[in-house]
């Protein structure tokens, strides 16, 4: 099972997830990451998002 | 471009990453040495810079393979940027902070500030900016145009394309007013120099030019901030202002910097990115004309511009303890340049480095900074106005053609075009 796990410690709302898979992520009006798929329609998408955090803050359970 | 050719009897010992006048050669010059580097000297050792009055400090690293660097990049309790991340030597805390803000800071302090300021500069905010950036465009290409037809046909993409949009962007997300913007020009390019003679007229006044420069820009800002407490307004420098994170809000000081952060670091990068992307298109008419002709290389094209020009060309870290890299040791207290200019064209990452190739992907460039906590807040912005420039570039001047060749910045930190000469024949 993949479903998508975020470090709010780490995250520094960089919107680098977004921007690579805007399905899965967004963040809000304060900048708050959102998952709006804890598990994505489109895994390949969200592993190139996880990938490219620069915070290290994503990772897959 | 086919593989930069190394001078022949140019060894490495004769290169100094430290001498000014290295980074105002052309870039095939320049990305010869790098990979040199890269190659056969990834931790190569260099001498600092003099600066007038401060003192020399022991030398720095100059780190040029991709892994390396984002090795370090992604270790901020490691390597810290608290030193000093956007100068070679040592500035005093108070300087640092004041001319770096985040960049120059490390956690907690710089996760708070950038909690606050992160909100202003989310995907989908700057979605909602596109209509302005695309007005804003419009009207400079248009007065680009003038400019040309009034005068003998001739233009400056620097001055006037590449240089008015960002900066127009920026003043109109803080609500600078129009008649303080072109002081905000002229500062912000002081600033970021790199104490280039055409910018600072000598050596011994580079200082007290950045000094002034500095304090010019933070009394513009400190007027601002005290303006939009008792008038808010829909602006950036209003949220700021009010912006609180667990109860705290930024001080006047944090404010200032922050702003001095964003006119410089929102300006400049943006500024060359789009300077040398028209100059790396009229290099490459084939990928030009592929480009205008699809809107849907939009994405990768913008990507593969701020890789090919790197607009930083390196950032600082300094380690905080003993530390190993690649199996070498180093002491606590080293200095490490990231040469982002060098990882972004690393063999081991990208196929074929040196091909500008606007449908590179996968492109995981590190223009924007590597891996970390300081990875670039304008990211969103940037692409938005880069990938907007062009497009109304190709519409509303399809006949932009360079017609002389760049005047380079003097200046190892920033890879910049100081003019661009163009002509708009029709």
């Amino acid at each position: 099972m993949t479903r998508v796990q975020v470090d709010r410690e780490r995250c520094i709302s960089s919107g680098v997830c977004e921007h690579v898979a805007p399905a899965v992520f967004e963040l809000d009006d304060d900048g708050v990451l959102q998952v709006l798929q804890a598990e994505p329609d489109d895994p390949a998408a969200a592993a190139e998002a996880v990938r490219g955090c620069p915070s290290g803050a994503l990772s897959f359970s | 471009m086919s593989a930069p050719v190394v001078p022949s009897g140019s060894g490495l010992e004769a290169v100094d990453l430290s001498d000014r006048t290295f980074w105002a050669q052309p870039p095939e010059v320049k990305h010869a040495v790098l990979d040199q580097l890269r190659a056969e000297a990834p931790f190569a050792f260099f001498a600092e810079p003099e600066i007038p009055y401060l003192p020399v400090g022991p030398g720095y690293h100059a780190v040029t393979r991709y892994a390396d660097l984002e090795a370090i990049s992604c270790r901020p309790d490691l390597f810290s940027s608290g030193a000093g991340a956007v100068s070679i030597q040592d500035m005093p805390p108070d300087l640092n902070e004041f001319y770096g803000s985040l960049i120059s800071m490390d956690d907690p302090r710089h996760a708070k500030i950038r909690r606050i300021v992160a909100k202003a500069f989310t995907p989908r905010i700057l979605e909602g900016l596109v209509g302005s950036v695309q007005a804003v465009a419009e009207d400079v290409v248009a007065r680009a145009r003038r400019t040309a037809e009034e005068g003998d046909g001739t233009i400056d993409v620097v001055a006037d394309l590449a240089a008015p949009i960002p900066l127009r962007v920026i003043c109109d997300l803080m609500g600078v007013p129009d008649e303080d913007r072109a002081m905000v020009l002229h500062e912000s390019n002081v600033i970021l120099s790199g104490g280039d003679p055409e910018l600072i007229e000598s050596e011994e006044h580079a200082v007290e030019a950045f000094l002034t420069a500095g304090a010019l820009l933070s009394g513009l800002m400190t007027r601002m901030a005290v303006e939009r407490r008792s008038h808010p307004a829909d602006d950036l420098t209003t949220a700021l202002v009010n912006a609180e994170v667990d109860g705290e809000r930024l001080t006047d000081q944090e404010i200032a910097s922050f702003f001095i952060l964003l006119l410089v670091a929102g300006n400049e990068t943006t500024r060359n990115a789009i300077s040398q992307g028209v100059l790396a298109l009229s290099e490459h008419p084939d990928q030009r004309d592929r480009w205008a002709a699809d809107p849907g290389l939009d994405k990768t094209a913008v990507e593969e511009i701020v890789r090919w020009t790197s607009p930083i060309t390196w950032m600082r870290r300094t380690a905080t303890q003993d530390v190993e890299l690649s199996g070498r040791s180093f002491p606590a207290g080293t200095k490490f340049l990231l040469f982002y200019a060098a990882a972004n064209r690393d063999p081991a990452v990208f196929a074929d480095p040196h091909r500008f190739d606007l449908a590179r992907d996968p492109n995981p460039h590190v223009g924007f900074g590597s891996k970390g906590p300081h990875f670039c807040l304008g990211a969103h912005l940037a692409r938005r106005e880069i990938s907007v420039a062009f497009r109304t570039i190709f519409q509303q001047l399809p006949d932009l053609e360079v017609v002389g060749p760049p005047a380079r910045l003097q200046s190892s930190f920033v890879n910049g075009l100081k003019r661009l000469p163009a002509r708009l024949p029709r």
